[in-house]
């Protein structure tokens, strides 16, 4: 039922000529945020490290989650750019984001990164917007949908989890003390890595070019930043805002995943009125990674309602 | 000649017994072989690690860490170096390692290669290095909230004090303008009364009307002492009609006024050297009145009050000098500010406590100075000195 009712959504659309994206409006947080004089050259694309490939209908936005950037997503990404305009973004304070437009404040939640999310949404997408978040991004994006409802169609969660902390009933699958652990190796490996949290690369047998170029280039944080994300990550609990958000919502949860355990997507699903519960079989928090053909599968079946072939 | 050589470890023992610990693990983790180095580290034998995943190996916060930093890494790039890991022994201890690990794909996926390196000491010193960072981190914040919390503090009461200002400005006001509004009512009061003494009286009505006389009076001492304060605080300052007095003389009529005032005391009029002053002679009278007041009010009645008047080159002093008991420390510093007043003198005190800051308002406005010594030897003095113009 509600596939047809998209289908009806999509006819009334028509999608949106690329130069007339507006350009981008300036509110006086992100004047305060990037200062005065920077105002008038702020951007969306600068600030958040965004690229956006192919031209379809309808957008895919891809939100990477805790510890590392967009690069996670070459995997997957590629395969969607010839039917949907695919819009990819780093998290301020991730990978290529502006370093400079990190405020704690505004960062020190995760409505902060939503607040963006919709900023991207606003300035990049065509047609209706289907927003893959993985890990905390799937609750940036339920966030930002409830900031602006209407604003997103769909959403494809990956290994997400709406509170990580067990609480009375609910199984999240840590303890605060796990949390806390997390803290002290992430500022061990602070001083481990020096002042950029990249680990430098080694030679990689049998792949000697996959070297220089990409030295220090993937999942580069700032130390500070990366330990206040992953409290804002960890002890952040979302349930209030999940519960019963209507838009359709596919769930990709990985067989074996500790930080997103089996008993948290049923959970998502349970509370989800139009999700759909996919378990990709899978070891580890990034499927989108490897398993990435089991991951699209699921997608394109839970995408068809936006699937229009693509005329050249 | 090479038969001398000895032979070289062969490949096995080098794995087993290099000085590292080496692991081999599927993608997911699984781990296929280790080597002995690993196994002492951390005190399971090569055949029990085999089919556990490495990361079940880690503290929860290293497989929190693994899962979203390390494990990405691995594959996209291929290769790690020197991230430091928790891994918990056989026994549950924790044991921090480095890890350097590669990625090694083959026809149906991919090796990973792991090397760990013991970092005890290493481990010990960057944690010191990094609790002193924190408590410089700590110091530094406590350090801003202090100041923070000063300077709110600093405002709060600027503020407040700006408010008390502004409230004891108005309430002079209000002084001012009730006082001026009180004489008429009592001019009004003490002329009906002087009519009705006219005519003739019995002893009961005499004695009231005397009463009345006598409170209209010390209202208008009082209301003049309020009008006076005003003056002072918010006007332009007690204003002089100064002229040419013969000093004593003039000193000497106002002791011989202020005995009808006083009948209970006794007062001594002293005289040093001879000469005029410069002076406003009904504002000098109203000085002598208040200190001698005072010395009523305070001093040893059964001793005599002493005015004493001084011609000297530069200056003309007036002083009034009683017996009694001495004037607390806690007082003296705050003598001649209004609203003070000495120990319990009961109800029927005749001011509401301006005396001394009028006298001081008037010495100031002679461009004089006031001054005081108590003494339980020599009594208490008030002594005003006024320079010759």
């Amino acid at each position: 039922m509600f596939a047809r009712a998209k289908c009806d959504f999509l006819r009334s659309h028509k999608p949106i000529p690329r130069d007339a994206i507006p350009s981008t409006i300036y509110t006086a947080a992100d004047i305060k945020t990037f200062g005065a004089t920077g105002a008038a050259r702020m951007d969306l694309q600068h600030r958040n490290n965004v690229k956006v490939m192919g031209d379809g209908p309808s957008t895919l936005i891809f939100s990477h989650g805790f510890g590392c950037d967009q690069s996670m997503w070459r995997y997957l990404a590629e395969g969607f750019t010839d039917r949907f305009t695919v819009v990819l973004y780093d998290l301020v304070g991730a990978g290529e984001s502006d370093l400079e437009a990190y405020d704690r404040e505004k960062y020190n939640s995760l409505a902060g990164y939503a607040r963006d999310l919709n900023e991207i949404i606003d300035h990049y997408a065509r047609g209706p917007v289907i927003v893959v978040g993985h890990s905390v991004s799937s609750m940036i994006g339920t966030l930002a949908d409830r900031q602006a409802p209407g604003s997103i169609a769909a959403h494809i969660m990956i290994g997400p989890s709406p509170c990580y902390i067990d609480t009375d009933d609910y199984v999240g699958g840590f303890k605060l003390e796990d949390i806390h652990s997390l803290l002290d190796i992430l500022d061990s490996n602070y001083l481990g890595w020096s002042s950029t949290m990249a680990p430098v690369i080694m030679g990689t047998p049998g792949q000697p070019a996959l070297s220089e170029e990409l030295t220090n280039s993937f999942c580069r944080t700032e130390p500070d930043i990366a330990k206040q994300f992953a409290r804002v990550t960890f002890m952040s609990d979302n349930r209030q805002d999940i519960v019963g958000l209507a838009t359709p919502t596919l769930i990709l949860q990985s067989t074996d995943d500790l930080i997103a355990p089996l008993a948290v997507g049923d959970y998502l699903h349970a509370v989800l009125p139009n999700s759909t519960l996919c378990l990709v079989a899978n070891v580890g928090h990034c499927p989108h990674m490897s398993s990435p053909s089991a991951c699209s599968e699921a997608m394109e079946n839970f995408l068809s309602p936006w699937i229009r072939e693509h005329v050249n | 000649m090479s038969t001398d050589q000895p032979l070289l470890p062969d490949n096995q023992m080098l794995f087993d017994e290099a000085p590292c610990g080496l692991v081999v693990t599927k993608e997911d983790g699984t781990i296929l072989r280790s080597n002995q180095t690993f196994s002492h580290s951390i005190g399971l034998d090569a055949q029990a690690l085999i089919g556990r995943r490495f990361q079940d190996l880690l503290t929860m916060g290293g497989r929190i860490f693994h899962q979203t930093h390390w494990s990405p890494l691995m594959q996209m790039q291929g290769s790690v170096a020197e991230v430091k890991l928790d891994l918990v022994h056989h026994d549950k201890h924790i044991v921090t390692m480095l890890l350097n690990g590669v990625r090694r794909e083959h026809a149906s996926g991919a090796f990973y290669e792991l090397a760990l390196f013991g970092t005890k000491d290493r481990d010990k010193y960057e944690r010191e290095l990094l609790n002193a960072r924190k408590v410089a981190e700590d110091l530094l914040r406590e350090k801003t909230a202090a100041e923070s919390a000063l300077r709110q503090a600093q405002a709060e009461l600027k503020s407040a004090y700006e408010e008390a200002q502004l409230r004891a400005s108005f309430a002079e006001q209000m002084v001012a303008i009730v006082s001026h509004d009180l004489k008429n009512p009592l001019t009004a009061i003490k002329m009906a009364s002087g009519i009705l003494a006219r005519e003739e009286r019995t002893t009961r009505e005499s004695k009231m009307l005397g009463h009345i006389s006598q409170s209209v009076n010390r209202a208008e001492r009082m209301i003049a002492d309020l009008l006076d304060l005003a003056l002072a605080r918010v006007g332009q300052g007690i204003t002089l009609s100064p002229s040419t007095v013969d000093l004593h003389a003039f000193v000497g009529a106002s002791v011989d006024e202020l005995r009808m005032t006083f009948p209970e005391a006794t007062l001594v009029h002293q005289t040093v050297g001879t000469g005029n002053a410069w002076l406003d002679a009904d504002r000098v009278q109203q000085i002598i009145g208040n200190l001698v007041a005072n010395s009523v009010a305070y001093g040893d009645l059964q001793q005599p009050i002493t005015i004493t008047s001084r011609v000297e080159q530069d200056h003309a002093v007036v002083s009034v000098k009683n017996q009694g008991p001495v004037i607390p420390d806690s007082l003296m510093g705050v003598l001649f500010e209004p609203m003070i007043r000495g120990g319990n003198t009961g109800t029927d005190s005749r001011s509401v406590g301006l005396g001394l800051f009028i006298v001081r308002e008037i010495v100031r406005a002679h461009n004089g100075v006031v001054s005081v010594n108590s003494t339980p030897e020599s009594g208490t003095t008030f002594t005003a000195t006024f320079p010759m113009v």
